[in-house]
């Protein structure tokens, strides 16, 4: 059996992936709401209130507490002298070898709420694919990105 | 260097750009023709009454002229080692593609063309930035001229060489290689690749006539149905349904025989004459009867070698063979047809003959039975639930849908048993069925990852998918192996890895 890849992202990464779950349980609530008002007014049946309590509560459950944990626990990266590996996903673990003569640029970015919990995404290209870790401590993905791109060095006649 | 000739493109040029421009506009012209123009004349004005055939008429010549300025503005010269293009009229264009960063010049030669002994030139560069055309196109020039840009490259790249070779070259004549150059590559081209007219004929007919066969088929069924009790279930019903099923077929059928005959006969015109020659450094290709196309494609930028084997050329004994190369930018996926049909007895003789490096045997590993039932029983997703609206909406006839359940299962189990994998020395082979069976050969170089997945189920049962990620144009061809042992895959990966560092062989 191979080894899992080394590293985890940051714990912070799971706040943020929380904060997400609540954003859109909260669209999903006021769109619950919209539905309830018509039920209201056009008297449809009354066990759709319910119903779409039920449905929130459910939502709410998996988006903001199970998924982000199975997902930040399956989350794994390592970067070695000569490939990268990533493990990933929530119903389908996906492991990704990526060596590093294939890479051919890093990049880093950040959204407001990852700045504001002072995380970096870091995106490696290949000639034909990008791969991206997501929540890294900041300092972690610019150190990590000037690794990779010392490490890389992409033979010119492969593509 | 200083010779700054500027060259202008053929007249025809402007005709072909209004016509290009018109075809993208033709649609909505129609729209607006047959919402204006057949009121009849009410108002008894007759600018008024006419009013979208003289919108017609001023588009026409709108375009008309400005494919004229286009015509007249487009000018290209060589200077400094660059292609350089300048183009436009109020905002000015210019593109300057340098000579070493060119990767094929690829000629087309339309029906335009012709009478005048004209082509057109695509330049096709390594790093196209998007695939928004190709780099610099030439729309209509003489082949004479076609000739200059191709010796005017050669003799740059020709330089190139002479100076990182030895850096003191400045000295060295630079006229003498330039004009060997051209000649000499010119005859090292060998043929390797000539399709017949037999084969070309199979290829066209054989080119999407699934449709046809399968309505062919449904009307022999809805004949058929005589012999079978309909009046004796429900004697209106069914004769009503028999006779509305007849209908549809046949008008179903008549559709894609249409679709199908013309299909055969663009087929026919653009793949006359398929042609394939190489060198050392390139494949070129060359076909069509109407429109003469001319593609060459780098021999170091291909990235994979696919045979695709369809189940119906299968019957009559041929299979594809097609490349995919980096680079070209021509869409998404640039995937090539090298020989689009070939005697499947012949496939590795030609192979070989292009290819000497490929390891062509078998994949030698094929799949173990654990991965067999994750082959069909994800598709029970949707038929059952569509087998049982079916069955519940058209009762008695609805159940017949049941009959897909075996045809998926075999379908699965079909593509279980065509899976497998290779690895020889630097060379990963894959081979995986989804209708048509494809055996992919991939040098360890040219994967850019590769990936493993594993569902719940997956990992319980101790199963994996690999996917192997190959360059294709811009985009990216997955060549992936579904639902094999996870020690496996496993092993795919560390061979994968351990080479990673090395490049080359």
């Amino acid at each position: 059996m191979r080894a899992q890849p080394a590293n985890r992202i940051s714990p912070k990464g799971l706040k943020v992936w929380r904060l997400y779950g609540w954003i859109q349980t909260i669209i999903l609530a006021l769109i619950a709401s919209g539905v309830g008002v018509l039920v209201y007014i056009f008297e449809w049946p009354f066990w759709i209130y319910p119903l779409e309590a039920v449905v929130l509560l459910l939502f709410a459950y998996f988006i903001i507490i199970l998924f982000p944990k199975v997902r930040w626990m399956r989350w794994r990266y390592e970067v070695r002298e000569s490939e990268i590996e990533l493990q990933h996903g929530l119903f389908i673990v996906k492991r990704t070898l990526i060596p590093m003569v294939r890479v051919q640029h890093v990049d880093t970015s950040q959204g407001p709420i990852l700045r504001k919990y002072g995380l970096a995404e870091i995106s490696i290209s290949t000639a034909a694919t990008v791969h991206t870790i997501p929540a890294l401590i900041m300092a972690e993905a610019d150190e990590l990105r000037g690794r990779i791109s010392v490490l890389a060095r992409v033979a010119e006649d492969d593509v | 260097m200083s010779e700054q000739q500027r060259y202008k493109l053929h007249w025809i040029t402007a005709l072909i750009e209004m016509l290009k421009t018109l075809k993208e506009a033709i649609l909505p012209l129609v729209v607006l023709v047959f919402a204006n123009g057949f009121k009849g004349g009410g108002t008894g004005l007759w600018y008024v009454d006419y009013l979208s055939f003289l919108i017609f008429g001023v588009l026409i010549i709108s375009l008309f002229v400005s494919g004229i300025i286009k015509w007249k503005r487009f000018e290209y010269w060589f200077e400094d080692d660059e292609l350089r293009i300048e183009s436009g009229l109020f905002v000015k264009k210019k593109r300057y593609i340098p000579f070493d960063r060119i990767q094929s010049l690829d000629y087309t030669e339309g029906i335009f063309h012709r009478p005048f002994g004209l082509v057109k030139v695509k330049v096709e560069t390594a790093g196209s930035s998007n695939a928004k055309q190709a780099e610099g196109e030439l729309t209509a020039i003489t082949k004479a001229a076609a000739k200059r840009v191709e010796t005017e490259l050669a003799e740059a790249k020709k330089r190139q060489k002479g100076m990182s070779a030895e850096e003191i070259g400045m000295d060295t004549p630079l006229v003498a290689p330039m004009e060997e150059m051209p000649i000499k590559e010119e005859s090292n081209f060998r043929k390797v690749f000539l399709m017949s007219s037999k084969d070309l004929l199979v290829l066209a007919t054989t080119s999407g006539g699934v449709g046809v066969i399968l309505s062919g088929a449904a009307i022999f069924l809805s004949q058929f149905g005589e012999l079978l009790p309909f009046e004796w279930m429900f004697e209106e019903i069914s004769s009503f349904i028999k006779f509305g099923v007849l209908i549809v077929a046949i008008a179903v059928f008549l559709g894609l025989l249409g679709v199908w005959i013309l299909s055969v006969g663009m087929t026919l015109l653009s793949h006359y004459n398929f042609t394939v020659e190489m060198n050392e450094e390139d494949i070129v290709i060359t076909r069509g009867l109407l429109e003469k196309k001319k593609v060459t494609v780098p021999l170091k930028r291909i990235q994979s070698v696919v045979v695709v084997e369809n189940p119906i050329r299968k019957l009559f004994g041929y299979a594809t063979v097609s490349i995919h190369s980096a680079g070209g930018g021509i869409g998404q996926n640039s995937k090539i047809n090298l020989f689009p049909i070939v005697k499947r007895d012949r496939v590795l003789l030609y192979l070989e003959d292009v290819f000497p490096d490929l390891h062509l045997e078998e994949p030698a590993n094929r799949l173990t039975a654990k991965g067999r039932p994750f082959y069909y029983r994800i598709d029970f997703l949707w038929m059952l639930p569509a087998i049982g609206a079916l069955t519940y909406f058209f009762f008695p006839y609805g159940l017949l849908s049941l009959a897909i359940i075996p045809a998926i299962i075999a379908l699965g189990i079909w593509q279980h048993r065509s899976a497998a994998y290779g690895i020889v020395g630097n060379q990963l082979t894959f081979r995986f069925r989804g209708i048509s069976l494809q055996t992919a050969y991939m040098k360890k170089k040219r994967i850019q990852s590769m990936e493993m997945k594993q569902s719940y189920f997956h990992r319980r049962k101790g199963v994996a998918t690999v996917i192997a990620n190959i360059k294709s144009g811009m985009g990216v061809f997955h060549a992936n192996v579904h639902h094999m042992e996870v020690e496996e895959a496993e092993r795919i990966f560390n061979w994968y890895e351990k080479g990673g560092s090395t490049s080359d062989e």
